[in-house]
């Protein structure tokens, strides 16, 4: 797998957003500053603690954390993908003797990367509000890494799929944004009556913003919100289905890419 | 050793639209193969088959006995390609992206830099090595798609239009450099609509037409299937052209020129004198042309969708380069 070719556009696509820090790294730092200080500093001093002994800006940081690195881990796949498909060079790609499993893992795992800077961009941030100390380290940083990678396998159908520049700007703004809005990163779901707490469990970003929220504060929403069943072994579940379903992703992607669909005529 | 390309009934469907119909043939190693035919006769789709960028509907295809599906990476290891369209990474200065592709090919960071290096140089552009590709004229890309398809060192060169908009001294200096790499081994398959660029470069010749093997031939075995014109100025015009033998398939009389038309010219000038002379003609002047490569072409893909242009002739309905450059797609260009 990781052949001198895999290795040369894993660094070609880890280059094309280190070389852009204005267009891949500022735009979240600036936007989170905003967050912190405007929901947690203004409006948070304002705000009860959410949960027992978590002050708000303090809950914000998971939520925060999660929408910055699967909405950049998305952008950069589906972006990389697309304007590659637009301007015709990703035939430099595709006509390479790289397996179709290669390719995938490389602009996924590149994507991945771009995802976790910014999180722990949005987490530095976070940290000059508010002291953190990280409860559950390891299970923090494989939930991060497996998130980071299913939107980056996601950001890849959706770089396919996309037939121009807006296409792109839909799939991020009016299906991303609102699942991880409605996906507890500003409050916690145990301020919900019942049945949208019910309709919140249908949202797969509630259980990605509750896993890092587990894993960098040690609480977690479904201890006391979703079925006893499930309570019991969450978050592991969430993250042994998140996991399942990152697998499934990138072998579709793999599969995509194998069939040509989008990249070949 | 396997031949470079060998397909046989490749055939590739867009919906109703065959783009291949059937398509069987060889290239051998070492040739210079030229692929004629006019815009729309599956030569690109024949390309893009080969290396990954179409997958094919039925038949079967090999380079160097590789199958281009089951085989696909050793296949597309052989193969450099410089396309028509101008479809080169924009992010990065041109060094690196002949450095990347390069390293898609497994060529490792330093080798591929001392590659880009060379054939930066080999293709004249070697000063613009840290400039962007939307930087560079039309000819310096043309000649950039060239050295991006050598930089992977490859068995077989695919050069897909390779002059089609360019001036008269890249074509040459093109036409130089692709003739050295053939000498050196490099097995070319070069598709072209300017007849002249064939004639000149290729061993063989395969003209294709609606997606269909119409001949495959060298250029001089094609033109000996045309006929040949003697045109015979007499002293004295008769008002009827003369009754010639069975070896003028057609005699026309016209300003005292006598046009006869022959299999061979030069075997069938004597007689043709002799039987004038005899017939108590004085002759005057006589001179034979030969069937050009072109005529023929039009001949064997005459049909109602045809474009074909001599070289140097401007009257393609291809963009023009700036048109093909894709000013929206700069625009959108680092946006995330």
């Amino acid at each position: 797998m990781w052949s001198v070719g895999f290795s040369a556009l894993f660094r070609r696509e880890i280059l094309r957003f280190v070389r852009r820090p204005k267009n891949t790294f500022m735009p979240p730092a600036i936007t989170n500053v905003l967050y912190f200080a405007v929901f947690g500093l203004i409006l948070g001093g304002r705000i009860d603690e959410p949960v027992e002994g978590i002050g708000y800006i303090l809950f914000l940081v998971p939520g925060l954390v999660v929408l910055g690195t699967i909405s950049n881990a998305f952008e950069n796949a589906s972006f990389s993908i697309f304007h590659g498909r637009w301007n015709e060079y990703i035939h430099e790609t595709l006509t390479s003797p790289l397996s179709y499993a290669e390719m995938v893992v490389a602009y996924v795992g590149a994507s991945a990367v771009r995802g976790l800077i910014v999180g722990v961009i949005i987490a530095v941030i976070g940290r000059l509000f508010v002291p953190i100390s990280i409860e559950n380290g390891l299970f923090l940083v494989v939930t991060m890494i497996v998130i980071a990678a299913l939107f980056a396998g996601f950001g890849i159908i959706g770089g396919l799929v996309a037939r121009d520049f807006d296409d792109l700007t839909v799939m991020n703004q009016f299906i991303l944004r609102p699942l991880v809005f409605f996906g507890a990163v500003f409050y916690s779901l145990t301020m919900l009556e019942p049945i949208w707490q019910a309709v919140s469990m249908l949202n797969p970003m509630v259980y990605m913003v509750d896993s890092v929220r587990y894993g960098l504060l040690g609480y977690s929403d479904m201890h006391s919100v979703a079925p006893a069943a499930y309570a019991e072994f969450a978050p592991y579940a969430s993250l042994g289905v998140l996991t399942l379903l990152t697998v499934v992703v990138i072998a579709v992607d793999v599969y995509l890419f194998k069939i040509g669909y989008g990249l070949t005529d | 050793m396997p031949p470079a390309i060998e397909t046989t009934d490749l055939v590739k469907e867009y919906g109703d639209l065959r783009a291949l119909q059937e398509l069987s043939l060889t290239v051998e190693e070492g040739e210079f193969f030229g692929l004629l035919g006019p815009n729309g006769a599956g030569k690109t789709t024949f390309i893009n088959t080969l290396v990954g960028l179409a997958r094919k509907t039925g038949g079967e295809a090999r380079v160097f006995g590789h199958d281009v599906e089951a085989e696909y990476q050793e296949a597309r290891n052989a193969i450099g390609l410089a396309p028509q369209e101008f479809n080169v990474d924009r992010f990065f200065p041109i060094r690196e992206v002949l450095m990347h592709k390069a390293g898609y090919h497994g060529i490792p960071e330093d080798e591929a830099a001392e590659r880009a290096d060379e054939v930066l140089k080999r293709v004249g552009i070697y000063d613009k090595r840290n400039e962007r590709f939307d930087w560079l004229s039309g000819g310096m890309k043309r000649r950039l798609l060239l050295a991006r398809a050598l930089v992977t060192d490859p068995d077989l060169l695919i050069l897909d239009e390779p002059t089609a908009g360019v001036d008269v001294q890249l074509r040459h200096d093109l036409w130089e450099l692709v003739t050295e790499l053939n000498e050196e081994g490099t097995t070319v398959l070069l598709t072209t609509h300017y007849i002249e660029e064939a004639e000149r470069l290729c061993d063989r010749v395969a003209i294709m037409n609606e997606g269909q093997k119409v001949t495959v031939a060298t250029p001089d075995d094609l033109k000996t299937r045309g006929t040949d014109t003697i045109t015979v100025r007499l002293e004295s015009s008769p008002a009827v052209a003369p009754d010639l033998g069975e070896y003028a398939h057609e005699t026309t009389l016209e300003d005292g020129h006598l046009e006869v038309r022959v299999d061979d010219g030069g075997s069938t000038a004597p007689q043709l004198l002799h039987d004038l002379e005899a017939d108590g003609y004085e002759i005057a002047d006589l001179e034979i042309s030969r069937t050009s490569l072109e005529e023929i072409f039009v001949d064997l893909t005459r049909s109602e969708d045809r474009t074909v242009t001599r070289s140097g002739a401007s009257e393609t309905d291809e963009p023009t380069e700036d048109e093909t450059d894709d000013g929206a797609a700069r625009e959108q260009e680092g946006i995330a």
